[in-house]
């Protein structure tokens, strides 16, 4: 009762729980426009997913696997939302038609009968014993349609843990706001990006869940490791106060759903700014012909180093206004960090050791 | 489902929500607080006590608060200053032995006894107002001892005459009349206290001493920095707090007749808690008479009942102490949440339908890439040219955020020089008849800028409407304007509730919050021509002179006001279902019009809109900087005809090269672009268009015939 007359007086008030905050990017995070400064990287249509292919680097772009040579290392039915690769050269394709595939090193189709659908795959990765670790963004909305799955304030995704050779899929947690990364640390548990939350938890033995980092100030995707033993973490999107209002007014985000195109919706992209039916913010008027870098924007680029303690070390941005947004994933290849920018639909790379302290 | 659509409908359309915020800005709003304290009050004590409204209790009340109000507006006089003056109560008494003295032992007429009686506490007054004002001494230490000393003065006095006194009995009509009697209904004491109350207010709102007392209470330094005289002031605050004192003191020894040690004894607690409870702010430069009267109403009714509920002997001071508590302490929060209270519920979005925008995939309004090679004017020399005009010789007029009118050389308008300056945010320009260049100013108003460059001011204010909480005669954003074939100037007010800055924020409410207002140079009158329009923009005559266009940028149309002929006063839609926000109008050289879009409609934006709680919230809630805008990053400028058909228009697609438009001039072939928030001007060659035509001369008649 107590509880209820609270949460109605917050909503009045604007405190509490309806207070709209965003974290702010300080500290590691504090912006810098290192990524948009980058030299033209390699083009793609929608590149995803960054693994290691026989020692070069490979992404997902759309239904292709294509390694940095060029080559087309691997074609399969639909777009691929996950791919991951094991250290024995088999390789896991999770794609937008609910087809979870596996493929030896000489690319042979050796997809087991899995036990259970792994639809809405968002990111995998190997484990230590050679099973797939995956995490299922959202049991209703496939990954290339998770605005929607924000606005609809689902935490309905799972992490489960498939077995390639018998196709056994076991549940590691499910109810969750959006997974999106995942890696498994030396001890054996799982450090999983949930997404719509905006924090990193660690998935202990189990089931045991333990915050290790929050109030992050964007969506966090995909986890990679880092050559210098910490972690990679891509954020897709920002979080944004008037988002975060929009969340909190049912009624409106119910008829924009409803009435406006998914594109010009107040949620979230991976890119934005390139048609005035998107909705605009006061902030991102622009003055003198100036739009300020630090205005409210619903994309951002930016991926985060994270120590063996998951604290952010230094981060690497593309403000608003830039291109090089909705960083979808990172991989470090002995020094050097490769990004995909869906926002810019562009490969990056370079070496964050040259770019300099972004504290 | 649609019963609650037109309830939410009918809602918006007549509970004037705005009027909250506009309310809460007047100043008088600092009254409702005591005020409803005192009706409760009031109320309560009505109903405890019996008679308490009879005529018998009426009067012995009456009679009562005539004195004692005018011990606190006494005390209001010097708090407003930023003093306190605690000496009142022993003065009172004094005022009160020296009445009874001059009558009963001097043997001195009423009238002078009285007049003595106000100059003797007047004396005290300024013994206070010396040592505060001109000593800098501490104003409540200093009255303080002033009551120490009075008080014993006055106890000396009475060992010494009490016997005297109490042994003679004065008696006179006119000293008959002050004691018991009075004007028709009213108290003598309750008449003389209205004239008091009258003159007082006028004398602190409308007159000079008045303004600067609360000058010096608002901020001392300041005042003194200003050259006021402050030591001058405070003094005879002091000193018309203690004539005031006095006259209570008369009237008191009317009612009364005697004199005792106990006379006016903490009667300054009382008089200063009533002065505070009224919200007179005790920092000074906060006050009026009116909250004086309503505190001593409050504080009179409740020692009274406190009195007659018969109570505990301590049980009145009790509850003055507790009262005074809590009217500082509701002085101290309203005077620190006020100004938040304001901003929060000032901005009132209401119900605004938008119908289905016109398509920009094809058709004449279809996306292109026309304005893509525009020659660019004074990029970073200018600052917010809201609107370009050219002359007779092709000069080259614009605004500026600075406030100049700056005019830039043919034929490459690579020189430009300030041609005058006028201060605000010149937007809307004209020339009339005689080559003067007419402007309207964001913030100041209607201006003219005449050949020889001397501005002067055509009009700042319009009549005012009737129902209106805030004085809406000011123009506070007068934004384009045209010239009638009779010289009758028609100019937009864009909205009356923002200011030039915080324009924009109009959007979100959407309500009707603009006006068009007629000027007549003949008369020299302005009056309003039509009210309650949605950000009225874009002003043009029409070529046949007879009617005016002008635009609703929130409204997304284009509006035709008939001005002459058989149509005269009707108003009618020419363009609605525009997919922007359309600003200036002007004419073209083929009869037709061109219009700027201002900035482009978003699905969101038009979503909210229809969800007036949606936006008031995030009015609330978050930062002017996020909420959700007009997208006014890229527009476009659209040709139309008579009829209201869109011929074509001007895109730049990424608008890179001049991202906004607010503003275009057709001139000899070329369309000369503004932008508020740009800084440049930008031109662009037009095809198929009369290379000799120009906008004075297709006003004024005269073929200009190549002459530039």
């Amino acid at each position: 009762m107590i509880g209820a007359i609270t949460s109605m007086l917050d909503n009045f008030l604007g405190r509490g729980s309806a207070a709209v905050t965003v974290p702010p990017m300080d500290g590691a995070l504090k912006p810098n426009n290192s990524l948009e400064g980058l030299p033209p990287g390699i083009a793609a249509k929608a590149p995803g997913n960054l693994v290691q292919i026989d020692g070069a680097p490979a992404w997902s772009d759309g239904a292709d696997v294509v390694s940095s040579s060029g080559t087309v290392v691997l074609t399969v039915g639909a777009p691929i939302t996950a791919l991951a690769v094991r250290n024995d050269g088999v390789i896991a394709v999770a794609a937008l038609n609910g087809v979870l595939s596996i493929f030896d090193k000489d690319r042979n189709d050796i997809t087991p009968a899995w036990t259970r659908r792994p639809d809405h795959v968002t990111a995998m990765s190997f484990g230590s014993k050679g099973e797939i670790l995956f995490c299922v963004g959202s049991e209703t909305n496939d990954p290339e349609n998770w605005p929607k799955d924000l606005m609809e304030k689902n935490a309905s995704g799972w992490v489960g843990a498939a077995s390639v050779e018998t196709g056994d899929i076991f549940v590691l947690a499910t109810d969750m706001a959006y997974p999106s990364g995942i890696v498994q640390l030396p001890d054996d548990t799982v450090l999983v990006s949930e997404a719509w939350v905006s924090h990193l938890i660690v998935l202990g033995p189990g089931a045991k869940r333990t915050i290790v980092l929050d109030e992050i100030p964007g969506y966090p995707g995909h986890l990679s490791k880092s050559s210098g033993g910490g972690y990679w973490l891509s954020v897709f999107a920002p979080r944004n106060p008037l988002i975060e209002f929009v969340l909190r007014e049912p009624g409106y985000r119910s008829a924009m759903m409803r009435e406006v195109p998914q594109e010009f919706w107040v949620a979230p992209a991976y890119a934005s700014g390139e048609s005035f039916l998107e909705p605009l913010q006061g902030g991102a008027l622009k003055q003198m012909g100036i739009l300020k870098p630090w205005a409210p924007s619903r994309s951002y680029g930016l991926v985060v180093q994270l120590d063996g303690d998951f604290i952010p070390m230094r981060s690497f941005h593309s403000r608003t206004g830039g291109r090089r947004h909705g960083v979808t994933s990172a991989l470090d290849i002995g020094g050097t960090l490769w990004l995909t920018s869906r926002g810019a639909s562009e490969v990056l790379t370079f070496l964050p050791d040259e770019k300099g302290e972004s504290r | 489902m649609s019963v609650a659509n037109t309830i939410t409908k009918l809602r918006y359309r007549y509970l004037p929500d705005h009027m909250i915020g506009e309310i809460l800005s007047k100043n008088w709003i600092d009254n409702a607080i005591p005020f409803l304290v005192m009706v409760a009050v009031v109320g309560v004590f009505g109903t405890l006590l019996p008679n308490f409204f009879s005529g018998s209790n009426m009067e012995i009340l009456g009679r009562q608060y005539g004195e004692f109000a005018l011990v606190v507006i006494a005390m209001m006089v010097v708090i407003v200053v930023g003093g306190i003056d605690l000496s009142v109560g022993s003065n009172f008494a004094l005022g009160n032995f020296a009445m009874l003295y001059f009558l009963n032992l001097a043997e001195l007429p009423t009238g002078v006894s009285a007049l003595l009686v106000i100059l003797i506490c007047g004396g005290v007054g300024l013994i206070n107002g010396l040592l505060i004002g001109y000593m800098r001494l501490r104003a409540f230490l200093t009255t303080l001892v002033t009551l120490i000393i009075v008080r014993a003065v006055v106890d000396m006095l009475l060992l010494e005459y009490a016997q005297q006194m109490s042994m003679s009995f004065y008696s006179s009509p006119l000293w008959d009349t002050m004691g018991m009697g009075g004007f028709g209904p009213l108290p003598f004491s309750f008449a003389v206290l209205v004239v008091v109350a009258v003159l007082g207010h006028i004398a602190i709102t409308r007159s000079r001493p008045g303004w600067r007392a609360l000058a010096i209470g608002g901020s001392r330094r300041s005042a003194y920095n200003i050259g006021l005289p402050v030591r001058r002031i405070v003094c005879s605050a002091y000193v018309l707090s203690g004539m005031l004192v006095g006259a209570a003191g008369v009237l008191y020894a009317a009612r009364l007749s005697g004199a005792g040690t106990d006379t006016g004894m903490g009667m300054e607690i009382a008089a200063l808690t009533a002065a505070i409870l009224g919200g007179n702010s005790l920092g000074g430069g906060r006050g009026s008479v009116a909250k004086a009267l309503i505190g001593a109403v409050t504080v009179l009714v409740l020692t009274n009942g406190v009195l007659r509920l018969g109570l505990n002997s301590g049980s009145g001071p009790m509850v003055l102490g507790l009262t005074l508590l809590a009217a500082v302490f509701i002085d101290v929060r309203w005077l620190k949440n006020r100004g938040k209270l304001l901003s929060k519920v000032y901005v009132s979005p209401t119900l605004m339908e938008m119908p289905q925008p016109r398509s920009t995939e094809d058709g004449p309004l279809a996306v292109n890439d026309r304005l893509s090679d525009v020659e660019v004017i004074a990029l970073g020399k200018v600052e917010s040219p809201e609107d370009v005009i050219l002359d007779e010789n092709d000069y080259l007029y614009s605004g500026s955020r600075h406030g100049d009118i700056i005019r830039y050389a043919p034929p490459n308008y690579t020189e430009h020089e300030v041609y005058a300056h006028i201060g605000g945010s010149p937007l809307g320009m004209a020339f009339d008849k005689d080559g003067n260049l007419l402007v309207c100013v964001g913030g100041m108003g209607l201006y003219r800028v005449d050949k020889d460059r001397n501005v002067t001011k055509v009009t700042d204010e319009t009549n005012r409407s009737t129902f209106s909480v805030v004085d809406d005669s000011r123009l506070r954003l007068a934004d384009d304007l045209d010239i009638a074939p009779d010289g009758k100037i028609y100019f937009s007010e864009a909205t009356i509730r923002y200011e030039m800055h915080d324009w924009p924020v109009d959007a979100l409410e959407s309500r009707g919050n603009g006006r068009i207002i007629c000027h007549d140079p003949k008369t020299g009158k302005t009056h309003t021509e039509i009210r309650n329009l949605v950000f009225p923009n874009g002003v043009c005559t029409s070529h046949d002179g007879q009617s005016i266009l002008f635009a609703e940028s929130w409204g997304c149309r284009v509006n035709r006001y008939w001005i002459a002929g058989p149509n005269k006063g009707k108003l009618e839609v020419l363009i609605d279902r525009l997919p922007g926000y359309p600003d200036n109008i002007n004419r073209a050289s083929d009869g037709t019009y061109w219009v700027a879009i201002m900035g482009m409609r978003s699905p969101a934006l038009d979503l909210a809109l229809r969800m007036p709680g949606f936006r008031r919230r995030m009015a609330r809630r978050i930062a002017p900087d996020q909420w959700l805008y007009p997208n006014l990053n890229i527009g476009c400028v659209v040709r139309f005809n008579d009829k209201g058909e869109i011929l074509e228009s001007l895109w730049d697609r990424k608008a890179a090269n001049h991202p906004m438009i607010t503003s275009m001039r057709e001139h000899k072939g070329w369309l000369y672009l503004g932008g508020i928030t740009n800084n440049r001007i930008g031109r662009v060659r037009l095809k198929g268009m009369d290379d000799s035509w120009s906008g004075w001369s297709s006003y004024w008649g005269k073929k200009t015939g190549g002459q530039a």
